[in-house]
């Protein structure tokens, strides 16, 4: 049974918050999620998504304030734009573009952030493990390209 | 054409409107960039078969005319620019890599069949003083190919392509807008270093995403890989989103700022552009 | 007020590609490189090192005085001191006591003047470089069959070729501009085989590819014919009109079949069958080799092989076919054309025979030694044993290229005098008395000979560095002091004259005509356009001449004592012992220290970790390397590049050589590995 990894940049001020409030209220969403606070989107850097990509995830979630509550004016701007130019980039490249995902969840959104990752995880497994994992390691066998 | 050529950048050096001019030159069959200090030098000059002007020069990682810039601030430079020279010159004069008020731009528009071999949109500077606007080429055979494969082909081609490179760093180096001091492409974090062909599609990825907003499609990486990798379909392709998503073409207009530095009220992004699809 | 931005055409320095490149210079200052997009082989495309090739020429290592070694240390000294002091110390020896070691990297002008400074004023033939340990295998095996030891066809021919063979030459990381050319003959259908016992990058895009066992070529080469011969697949017309010694090469091949090859070399024998199929079945089919081939105690018989195997199929002389050795040096082919041998002058006019050297003597207005010379290795153990007393060496680190380093080391300190010529202070020069310091490929004018036989200009951009020398001036300056009038030259291109008029296959190469793009010798008159490739109608000794050849073992073979087999090579970001990459900062970020590629399931079994650092010892010496896990080499084999001092892979190495070509072995020896002690 394929267990879909997801890797979630959350930011501080809001989705990590949210993502927290959902633990306190016992809003159940998969494990499959490992989170990562950072302290805006703005700050993410999409070679980070790359390279979750490259390291065999299969699917990451990006989590931020909603457009005009962001602590720092207006880092979610940034991290929408990117995230567009992002994702038509790996869809030319041959990786299924859904399998990045941004959303706005607030700090008081923890059922919110459940459902979202239950969603996230659920089209996930749908899509598949990440046509990356274990992609030619040149060094492991002498396998053939056509 | 290219007596029309000579004759406009001799009149320009004779004025005194330029102290130097900066332009290709012949030499035993080899063409180069060249500084031309005395008018008899200019009956070398000639402009195709294209060669790009704007190199970073490295490891400074300068190119020709910020080194002149930095040396000598006071002297004029007439550039002989083709339509992807300007373009050049926009982007890295929005970036502080450049100063245009040295500059005077000669420009000089491309053939059809030169725009046909470069595969260019738009072979022609905003206002070209030789030379007639010609249509650009839209339509791109590798890039309709690119758009016609599903993902899974896709993925395989590129599998395909990316395993063949030897990581000299041609494409990176020939990029008229790669300057960067740091290079991501050279940071152990984002690819391990010291192995062919370099972690796939991680190496690349840097390239395309930093130049998302960047490149001007002078096609000048793909020339300079020694593998054929079609690196330019992608940067086509992104260029094409990026006018779609923000209404932003890169080497126009030196006061527009690039969509991705801006916030959404400055440049805002049109939403339900397909980005959930193939 | 006037500022100058030039661009100036040369040769890369590194490998046999020859690619041609721009030298920006900005101002009197090397700024960058240019690709040069109208070159017939590198077209606009440079590798890693080449587009880097600027950091080294303005290092702060580079020598800018001469040297003197005073109490063990150096001093510095003038111009004159150093040439007068070597000089006198010069005319005490002669003949058999000195020798000189000419270079690869050095121009085809200063090979010439190296070579003609030993036989006309020092009177010895004791001339040798570093082919010696690359392709003079060679320029023996290819003598021996067509009379002509070079790249028989060119490079941008593997284009439009049908298949290819490429036998121990890892092409994409040593000639990265000639894989181009093989994979674009791929992408247009071409069949690629590959026989090479490591998993290279060509690997991946080969259709067979072949991992014998190091050492076991002639076996693998002979099964090949063995099979061509037994499906009627030779070129009878061919070998009957354009060949001899069929009969012999058939007695002996005929032995070689499918299953005794298995089990020699390791491969399955239905592979062998298919693609030594594939080979004969095509109408052009191109043979590319190198290193793998030519570093073995059975060096010629491995290029003899190739030859018969080319010839059986009537894959020599036409566009696309040929037996084409990558020359790893930037000058190396043009250094053997020069003459920079202990056997031949320029032009590979042999010192035995009594009209040539008539011919040399009367250019040269002197006498001339008649004892064929030595060669590096010989020249080393005459050294030990003291017969030897004097080298001059330029531009070559014998101190880590040569095989068996703790010999190389004793044979230098046993020196009465030694004299290092070089750029930069290498491990060889640090054991000289005196050094002198040279100046770079972009500080001189002068022609270098790529792979493909192509003679191209390199150009003067900057002014040397320092109180550096061209190599051909130096040369000069000391031939005048030790009282020779012949070294009288103003330029380069006076020498090229010089050359041109007694080398018959450069007879028609003048400075005027390689201004733009270079010639291909043979070239006999001024009016000769040059040769794309060779032995077209007939071969350069006639006919070819088959041998047939028994297959015999490595030198030195595994044991329980030393139980795995080490291979020597190169990596791409390196280049050989390291004195220009390993001052570039480009390269060595991407690769900073020497490292070991071992096999994964060997590594579980010794209990070794990713990067540990181990010993590897071997009958010759030992030493500490760090380690790579890797299914790249199969079980039982090793692998280190030898560009690093550190871990340097020729303290390990066998110093037995092939008994023609004096090639050693640095392909195959004998290894233990273990984890170091707890310190």
């Amino acid at each position: 049974m394929f267990e879909p990894k997801i890797l979630g940049f959350c930011c501080n001020w809001c989705a990590y918050a949210g993502a927290d409030l959902a633990g306190i209220n016992r809003n159940q969403y998969p494990p499959n999620i490992r989170i990562i606070r950072v302290m805006c989107t703005g700050t993410i850097d999409p070679l980070y998504v790359m390279k979750a990509f490259q390291k065999g995830t299969d699917g990451v979630f990006i989590g931020g304030c909603h457009i005009g509550d962001c602590h720092y004016q207006n880092g979610n701007h940034r991290a929408k734009k990117r995230v567009a130019v992002l994702k038509k980039i790996i869809s030319y490249l041959g990786i299924d573009p859904r399998r990045v995902r941004l959303e706005w969840v607030s700090a008081a959104e923890g059922q919110k952030f459940a459902q979202v990752i239950t969603d996230f995880v659920a089209e996930i497994k749908e899509l598949g493990p990440s046509p990356l994992k274990g992609s030619l390691r040149h060094d492991r066998e002498s396998t053939r390209i056509s | 054409m290219i007596e029309k050529v000579q004759e406009l950048a001799k009149k320009y050096l004779v004025n005194g409107k330029v102290k130097v001019i900066f332009g290709l030159r012949k030499k035993n069959n080899h063409i180069a960039p060249h500084i031309f200090n005395k008018v008899e030098e200019l009956n070398d000059l000639v402009v195709s078969p294209k060669y790009p002007l704007l190199y970073t020069c490295r490891p400074d990682k300068k190119n020709i005319i910020r080194q002149i810039e930095e040396k000598y601030p006071d002297i004029k430079i007439g550039v002989i620019a083709k339509g992807c020279d300007e373009r050049s010159l926009i982007e890295l004069s929005k970036r502080d890599q450049i100063d245009m008020k040295n500059i005077a731009i000669l420009g000089v528009a491309c053939t059809r069949e030169e725009a046909i071999e470069c595969r260019c949109p738009r072979p022609y500077p905003n206002n070209p003083l030789i030379g007639e606007k010609v249509e650009g080429v839209f339509k791109d055979k590798s890039v309709e190919g690119l758009l016609s494969k599903s993902l899974a082909e896709r993925l395989s081609f590129w599998q395909y392509q990316l395993s063949k490179c030897i990581k000299c760093y041609g494409c990176r180096n020939a990029c008229p807008l790669c300057f960067c001091q740091d290079c991501a492409m050279e940071q152990e974090e984002w690819s391990k270093t010291g192995e062919i062909p370099p972690e796939i599609p991680m190496f690349h990825f840097i390239r395309f995403y930093h130049l998302a907003d960047r490149c001007i499609e002078c096609g000048e990486c793909e020339k300079a890989c020694p593998m054929d990798i079609p690196l330019l379909t992608i940067s086509k392709q992104v260029r094409k989103d990026v006018k779609e998503l923000f209404d932003y073409e890169s080497g126009l207009e030196v006061k527009q700022q690039s969509p991705l530095l801006t916030t959404l009220d400055e440049m805002p992004m049109k939403e339900g552009v397909n980005d959930d699809g193939i | 007020m006037m500022t100058e931005y030039k661009n100036v055409l040369t040769v890369c320095p590194y490998c046999g590609c020859g690619c041609n490149y721009y030298l920006q210079v900005f101002d009197g200052k090397l700024v960058g490189i240019l690709p040069c997009k109208s070159h017939v082989v590198s077209q606009g495309k440079l590798c890693i090192k080449g587009w880097n090739a600027t950091d080294f020429v303005v290092s702060k290592d580079r020598l800018t005085k001469p040297l003197l070694k005073k109490d063990g240390k150096f001093v510095e000294i003038s111009w004159n001191e150093a040439l007068s002091i070597v000089s006198e110390k010069f005319k005490k020896y002669s003949l058999d006591a000195v020798s000189v070691l000419s270079s690869a990297k050095c121009t085809n002008e200063e090979n010439y003047l190296m070579m003609k400074f030993a036989r006309a004023v020092l009177k010895t033939n004791n001339v040798d470089h570093c082919a010696r340990l690359c392709h003079a295998s060679t320029v023996v095996g290819l003598g021996k069959t067509f009379g002509s030891g070079a790249m028989t066809n060119s490079i941008g021919e593997l284009e439009d070729t049908d298949c290819i063979f490429v036998i121990g030459s890892n092409t994409t990381e040593q000639h990265p501009l000639i894989a181009r050319y093989i994979m674009r003959a791929r992408e247009k259908g071409a069949k690629l085989i590959v026989a090479d016992p490591r998993l290279i990058p060509l690997t991946r895009f080969a259709d067979y590819h072949l991992r014998q066992r190091p050492g076991t070529d002639v076996a693998l080469l002979n099964g090949f014919m063995n099979v061509t011969l037994n499906k009627g697949l030779e070129d009878k017309e061919f070998v009957n009109k354009r060949t001899e010694g069929f009969k012999e090469l058939k007695e002996v091949v005929k032995n070689y079949n499918p299953e005794k090859v298995e089990k020699i070399t390791g491969i399955a024998k239905e592979l062998i069958i298919k693609a030594a199929g594939i080979y004969a079945k095509a109408k052009s089919a191109s043979i590319v080799y190198s290193m793998g081939i030519t570093q073995h105690t059975t060096g010629v018989d491995n290029v003899v092989s190739c030859a018969n195997l080319a010839m059986l199929t009537g894959n020599v002389g036409r566009p696309g076919t040929g037996v084409n050795p990558l020359r790893g040096q930037s000058n190396v082919q043009g250094a053997c054309d020069m003459g920079a041998l202990p056997n031949v002058y320029s032009g590979y006019q042999r010192v035995s025979d009594e009209n040539a050297r008539a011919k040399f003597e009367k250019a040269w207005n002197t006498k001339l030694p008649t004892k064929t010379g030595l060669t590096i290795i010989e020249m080393l153990n005459e050294a030990v044993e003291g017969k030897l007393k004097a080298m001059y060496i330029m531009g070559e680190n014998p101190m880590l290229s040569d095989p068996d380093i703790n010999h190389v080391k004793k044979a230098l300190e046993n020196l009465e005098f030694l004299v290092v010529q070089d750029m930069f202070l290498t491990e060889t020069a640090l054991m000289a008395d005196i050094v002198l310091p040279a100046a770079s490929y972009a500080e001189k004018d002068g022609t270098l000979t790529a792979t493909d036989r192509r003679v191209q200009r390199i150009r003067k951009a900057i002014e040397p560095i320092g109180g550096s020398k061209s190599d051909w001036q130096i040369i000069c300056e000391l031939a005048g002091k030790m009282g020779s009038q012949e070294f009288d030259y103003s330029s380069p291109d006076e020498i090229m004259d010089e050359i041109a008029s007694v080398t018959p296959i450069y007879g028609g190469i003048v400075f005027e005509r390689i201004e733009d793009i270079g010639l291909q010798w043979p070239c006999p008159s001024k009016e000769h356009p040059g040769t794309p490739y060779l032995h077209k109608g007939k071969f350069s000794r006639g006919k070819g001449k088959f041998f047939g050849i028994e297959f015999k073992e490595p030198a030195e073979l595994t044991d329980a004592d030393y139980p795995f087999i080490l291979t020597t090579g190169r990596t791409i970001f390196h280049y050989h012992t390291g004195t220009m990459t390993r001052r570039t900062e480009a390269l060595n970020r991407e690769v900073p220290t020497g490292y070991m590629e071992i096999n994964f399931k060997d590594a579980e079994k010794l209990n070794i970790t990713e990067g540990e650092k181990v010993s590897v010892k071997s009958r010759r010496g030992k030493i500490e390397v760090k380690v790579l896990k890797t299914g790249k080499v199969p079980e039982g084999v090793v692998f280190i590049p030898f560009h690093f001092a550190e871990s340097p892979a020729n303290m390990l190495t066998n110093s037995a050589f092939d008994p023609v070509a004096k090639i050693p072995e640095l392909k195959v020896c004998a290894v233990k590995v273990e984890k170091r002690k707890n310190i």
